[in-house]
């Protein structure tokens, strides 16, 4: 008996040792080397945050029979129709050709016989001249998107084609002195595409010299470090990926030095958890370690009711974000319309535009309830009918087929949206004179 | 005998199972005050069907979450909690919404909300004037939804809100309230006479009900009438 009880005590006495060595209290461990914060030379940088900025998002993914490419209609072409003809197209809005200087013939053709033309943005001066617009009316700048499944090493022309579309942007952005910053978009990632997003990143800030002060001064930094965004974590859409595969990429993209600031694009509902969001509130503690949140709006409400919906998310979000000591970019869109890319003529026009009354209640509604920047969806998005860039009015639209094309209202100039979104980065940038009413040219 | 057997047995029963039962009563409660962040003022509530303060116990699960009601004045005092740490988060507001938190509750444990209300009634004056009770106010709102309706609430209680009333003075607005408005309400008196008697006193308080989801109205501090 006696035997037990010194075998139970000596038991014990192992058991507390092991546990209190286990603590870390051992001295000999050595501790890990503090890394000291990266600081970076912002002497020249023109835009040191994205606070009061009016950024919007560039796609950049459409391609041109004839381009240097050599990717035929890319993102034009609906291949669930068979193409680009008339009758089948990916595209709901026409870009105004206008002003192009390098311009394909497309399959289309006006009602009076003439062709039809298009741009690619893998030719400098198409780009060139999307950043021209930009200056000449106000807007900040744009996010250059990155669809990994299009830049992963299995898919070398789409990375050859958005790296060209990127050197383009950084030369205009430059050249323009507009805002510029890299968005890498998960969707359809698998955990694999997500990690893999540290090795493009890491060769773009190489191979373009992204950080160099002098070469990139508009390069958008923020929190004293340069600016990427990575969207579409949170999603409850039945994605590979999950929010670990994300946080572990964010992990390693800020490193210990903290290299980065990360803007995270995120489920509309993502402070409650509710309807598309992911119900885990590891969201929430990557958020935390991310220093921008942008909810995804577009589609989550229109003209009529989106005071309702977007007035408390917008309140609540503000108050989280504020509380959290994280930046908040809310989300803008002129307007929807995917008929084209989903064949159903019923989606022309599904969220309308109303001539700029829905964007600008959006912008004001941001701006009233205290949000201090915003992020435009998009530029060039044609396919789902959100582009701000100049487009072909109603009645000067190629014919197709037993299809439509739809345009920017007849009474408007094709350049409303671009317009329109220039005023709302005077009423950010804090020009007086501004309400809910949209302004009159 | 066996009756007198089964009793005994029965009462040994119940006495043993008594004393199993028999665990500390709740001796922890959980109060506080919800708090307008600008103005520092008390954010008046609804007695009955107002906001409502959501606690969930840990170390349980499934754990059916509890509810307690907070008094007209924007305090609440719920003092029959079991110590534990709760998640706390106010619910069905009528404020910006707010992040639920994890709180230690021990003892008489205080909690205060810093809230923004998604309305303000400011220069609010309710005045009696021959036969009618006159309120005038400003809207203020914090958040860029409409404002569904305004109204003016009569009740002998204290505690008069919209779902507690005798008599009610509403107007729809489903409208951004402009702040520079001056908003009235009036109650007839005469016309109410069945509910409102001449002789005796009763409280009038303004509320406005903004167009988010289940939220709840936001009010000015009643006042005394004497009619």
């Amino acid at each position: 008996m006696k035997i037990f009880r010194i075998a139970a005590l000596a038991l014990a006495a192992y058991l507390v040792l092991a546990c209190s060595k286990k603590k870390g209290d051992d001295p000999t461990t050595p501790l890990p080397p503090e890394v000291e914060e990266v600081v970076y030379d912002e002497s020249g940088c023109l835009y040191t945050s994205y606070n009061n900025l009016v950024m919007a998002g560039y796609q950049g993914w459409f391609a041109a029979e004839g381009d240097a490419s050599q990717r035929g209609w890319y993102h034009y072409r609906n291949g669930n129709c068979g193409g680009f003809m008339p009758g089948c197209s990916a595209v709901d809005f026409w870009p105004d050709m206008q002003e192009y200087t390098q311009t394909y013939k497309s399959p289309f053709r006006f009602a009076d016989g003439s062709d039809a033309m298009l741009y690619s943005p893998y030719d400098a001066s198409s780009v060139d001249l999307h950043f021209k617009w930009m200056k000449d009316y106000g807007i900040d700048g744009v996010f250059m998107q990155r669809f990994v499944v299009e830049i992963k090493s299995s898919n070398p022309s789409g990375k050859r084609h958005f790296n060209q579309v990127l050197q383009n942007a950084l030369a205009a952005a430059r050249k323009y002195d507009r805002a510029i910053s890299i968005m890498y978009d998960l969707s359809g990632c698998t955990p694999e595409d997500v990690a893999y997003v540290e090795q493009d990143w890491n060769e773009l800030v190489s191979s373009f010299d992204l950080f160099n002060n002098k070469t990139h001064p508009t390069y958008v930094r923020h929190n004293k470090k340069p600016l990427v965004a990575i969207w579409g974590v949170g999603f409850n859409d039945n994605r590979k990926y999950s929010i670990a595969n994300a946080a572990a990429l964010i992990d390693k993209m800020k490193g210990p030095s903290k290299k980065v600031s990360v803007l995270l694009g995120v489920p509309y509902y993502w402070r409650s958890l509710g309807n598309d969001t992911e119900k885990s509130p590891a969201l929430h503690d990557l958020v935390k370690k991310t220093d921008i949140v942008m909810p995804w709006a577009v589609g989550r409400y229109n003209n009529n009711n989106y005071a309702n919906i977007a007035g408390a998310e917008l309140a609540g979000d503000i108050a989280w974000c504020r509380n959290n000591n994280i930046g908040y970019v809310p989300l803008v869109f002129p307007g929807f319309s995917w008929g084209n890319l989903r064949n159903d003529p019923s989606l022309y026009n599904s969220i309308p535009r109303l001539k700029g009354e829905f964007l600008w209640k959006q912008v004001a509604g941001a701006k009233m309830s205290g949000a201090g920047s915003l992020y435009v969806a998009m530029f060039d998005e044609i396919d789902e009918g959100t582009a701000i860039y100049k487009c072909a009015r109603e009645g000067e639209l190629p014919l197709h087929g037993d299809m439509k094309f739809v345009g920017i209202e007849a009474d408007l100039p094709s350049d409303h949206y671009l317009w329109l979104t220039g005023q709302a980065a005077n009423w950010f940038h804090g020009q007086q004179g501004y309400s809910v009413q949209q302004p009159v040219r | 005998m066996n009756k007198i057997i089964i009793g005994i047995a029965a009462l040994c029963l119940t006495l043993a199972s008594c004393e199993k039962d028999n665990y500390d009563g709740p001796d922890s409660g959980l109060t506080g005050r919800f708090i307008d962040a600008e103005s520092g003022q008390l954010v008046e509530q609804d007695i009955i069907r107002g906001t409502q303060i959501e606690i969930i116990e840990h170390g349980y699960d499934p754990v059916t979450p509890q509810y307690l009601i907070v008094k007209t004045d924007g305090t609440y005092e719920n003092s029959m909690l079991f110590s534990n740490t709760y998640t706390v988060k106010p619910v069905r507001g009528n404020f910006i919404n707010v992040e639920a938190q994890e709180v230690q509750i021990t003892g008489r444990t205080t909690l205060d909300f810093t809230v923004t209300p998604y309305i303000r009634i400011t220069n609010a004056s309710i005045t009696r004037s021959g036969d009618k009770v006159r309120a005038t106010f400003n809207i203020e709102q914090n958040v860029i939804n409409n404002v569904k309706k305004i109204g003016l609430y009569a009740h002998q209680d204290a505690r008069v809100g919209e779902p507690m009333r005798q008599v009610a003075a509403e107007q729809q607005l489903n409208a951004v309230a402009d702040p520079a408005h001056q908003y009235s309400l009036e109650i007839d008196v005469p016309s109410n006479s069945s509910v409102l008697k001449s002789g005796r006193a009763y409280y009038f308080r303004i509320g406005a009900l903004i167009d988010v989801g289940e939220a709840k109205l936001n009010y000015a501090p009643a006042v005394k009438v004497d009619l």
